[in-house]
């Protein structure tokens, strides 16, 4: 009993202690590194005294010096990055995993009206396009100037109706604009939306799969098959069933140095075509996601890259394809000094979290 | 790794709203499912470590394939069942604490059974001899195998929890890593990961420990005293 008690004093002071040194460490960090070359060894100790309100400050300043990743290439036609959603149709074909029909698959639709409604409202455009000013200093989001709004009424939910399941992009939920957005529905109309969110083309399986009422995602070749194949219903007020409402840009990011001359191509596909042609490290997601479906199709023709692993295979000196979220692909092509294409709101993200691990 | 330690501590002592959702939504899932394992474990391998029955052995090899099955096998048969589609669509589980649960108590189960089968071959001879000779039941004789089979059922229990508490393959699929839902500390890891903010994933996996240490260290307290 007694040697258990101690253990635990123990283990609680080691912790403690673990602790004060993180501490100690996070305040330094960014002082010795900015000031590296002249600094003398009490730098740490005067910003431990004020470690309060400066510390947050020297943070966000170590991280331009951190990150070596860099945009490259944005703002191009080829890089528009379109943002639609769609409604599931509870009529649509389903089937299971054996390819049976399926007809009762249950569908929340009048919550799926209800939160594609108030996406299309006039103020919620408003807030979408200035999201991200306060935190990244730059809008993450722009609304298309042909987006359809919506000015009438929103029903607020009832027992049947409350639950929403809104299946959607990485890109969507891990800027944040979600759950800035989301909330604000929520505490409005009473709903609950359950996001899920995966690469673009798990997303839409989940919806085919009759897991979700809605989809919010960036791959247009994508959705059309999805509104083709009927799984896609036209909601109260629209004209078709994709609802493109947000927009912003894929960018190209690179090692500062751009070892492969990115900055000066003329356009983005030279751009692709100088990596490929100097066999400088590119690093793919791999995942079916949308913005992998975006850069197969900025490869040159020639080199015949698509999603089967078999086409690059002889690439794989140069091409990496990770098969992992946004994030993780960035953090590989910062380790690896590679180029990766990225949206632009992931990206800034991944640049305010200090993109390395510490 | 300091810093990460230093966020760890600052999530605790700020009581983040959505980290305590996930905390309770942990606990909620890994003690609910160890449990039920445990009660599902303990009989099914007592009884297949003590008694001979012919088929003993083709179900103990049987256990122990399900103890080889990746979780993210396991979770993607229990989405294609309880999917929109699947045949189990009606029961409205999926993406719900309650299959998460049922998940892991799939892939726990065969653990403890084996556990608990080990064990009980060893003690079964003695344990039978002392039972012929009180002359007792075969119930009571149960009963006196549960009873010697306490100190094991104990580090069993731990056993089931630690796998539950650390699983991810399976819940993140089945679950799907809802947020105020069925986010779980694993799955919230997966996600800090993935958007690339390493240290808070380091984080939360520190609390993750220090939860396990806790645990560990009170049920080893009752071990002590509940079987010695």
């Amino acid at each position: 009993m007694k040697k258990l008690l101690a253990l635990v004093l123990a283990l609680s002071t080691v912790l403690g202690l673990l602790a004060g040194c993180g501490a100690k460490e996070n305040t330094a960090q960014p002082t010795t590194e900015d000031t590296a070359n002249t600094e003398t060894n009490d730098a740490p100790e005067t910003t431990d005294d004020t470690a309060g309100t400066g510390t947050e400050e020297t943070t966000d300043d170590s991280s331009a010096v951190v990150v070596d990743l860099t945009i490259l290439k944005e703002a191009d036609e080829s890089m528009l990055n379109t943002y639609s959603m769609i409604a599931v149709n509870p009529e649509a074909p389903f089937t299971d995993a054996d390819g049976n029909a399926v007809s009762d698959v249950t569908v929340n639709t009048a919550g799926a009206d209800a939160l594609m409604h108030w996406l299309l409202l006039p103020e919620t455009l408003d807030l979408a396009a200035n999201y991200g000013m306060e935190e990244y200093g730059n809008t993450l989001f722009y609304v298309l100037e042909d987006a359809p709004t919506y000015e009438g009424e929103i029903p607020a939910a009832t027992d049947e109706t409350k639950t929403i399941r809104l299946s959607t992009t990485t890109s969507v939920n891990d800027s944040g604009l979600l759950s800035y957005l989301l909330p604000q529905f929520e505490e409005a109309y009473g709903y609950t939306v359950e996001v899920q969110s995966a690469g673009t083309g798990k997303a839409i399986e989940a919806a085919k799969f009759g897991n979700a009422d809605l989809i919010l995602v960036h791959s247009k070749s994508q959705e059309e098959e999805f509104v083709n194949a009927g799984f896609a219903r036209v909601i109260d007020g629209m004209e078709t069933e994709r609802v493109s409402f947000l927009y912003n840009y894929f960018v190209l990011c690179g090692p500062s140095a751009d070892p492969a001359g990115v900055k000066d191509a003329a356009t983005v596909l030279d751009a692709f075509a100088a990596i490929a042609e100097g066999k400088y490290p590119f690093i793919s997601r791999g995942d079916g996601s949308g913005t992998h479906t975006k850069e197969l199709s900025l490869w040159p023709a020639e080199l015949g890259i698509t999603e089967d692993p078999e086409s690059f295979a002889d690439y794989t000196d140069w091409y990496t394809s990770a098969n992992a979220g946004m994030g993780a692909c960035l953090v590989m092509a910062e380790e690896m000094g590679g180029y990766i294409l990225t949206d632009k709101a992931t990206f800034l993200t991944f640049v305010a979290n200090n993109g390395v691990m510490e | 790794m300091g810093s990460a330690v230093e966020q760890a501590v600052q999530l605790i002592a700020s009581g983040d709203r959505e980290l305590l959702n996930i905390l309770s939504v942990t606990a909620r899932m890994s003690l609910s499912s160890s449990l039920i394992a445990l009660l599902l474990g303990v009989p099914l391998g007592l009884l297949l470590g003590a008694c001979r029955f012919p088929g003993r052995g083709l179900l103990l090899v049987l256990n122990r394939t399900l103890m080889g099955v990746p979780p993210v096998v396991c979770g993607l048969i229990f989405y294609i069942l309880f999917s929109g589609v699947g045949p189990l669509r009606h029961l409205h589980l999926l993406f719900t604490v309650e299959i998460m649960i049922l998940a892991q108590v799939v892939l726990i189960t065969p653990l403890l059974t084996s556990h608990m089968e080990t064990y009980a071959a060893q003690i079964a001879g003695p344990v039978r001899e002392t039972a012929k000779g009180l002359g007792l039941s075969r119930w009571k004789t149960f009963l006196l195998l549960l009873n010697e089979s306490r100190y094991p059922i104990f580090s069993g229990y731990l056993l089931g929890f630690s796998r539950a508490i650390a699983e991810v393959g399976a819940v993140s699929m089945v679950g799907g890593a809802i947020a105020w839902k069925t986010n779980v500390m694993t799955t919230a890891i997966m996600q800090y990961t993935n958007r690339g903010n390493f240290s808070l994933g380091i984080a939360l996996g520190l609390i993750l420990l220090v939860l396990s240490l806790g645990m560990n260290l009170a049920l080893s307290l009752l071990q002590r005293k509940v079987a010695s």
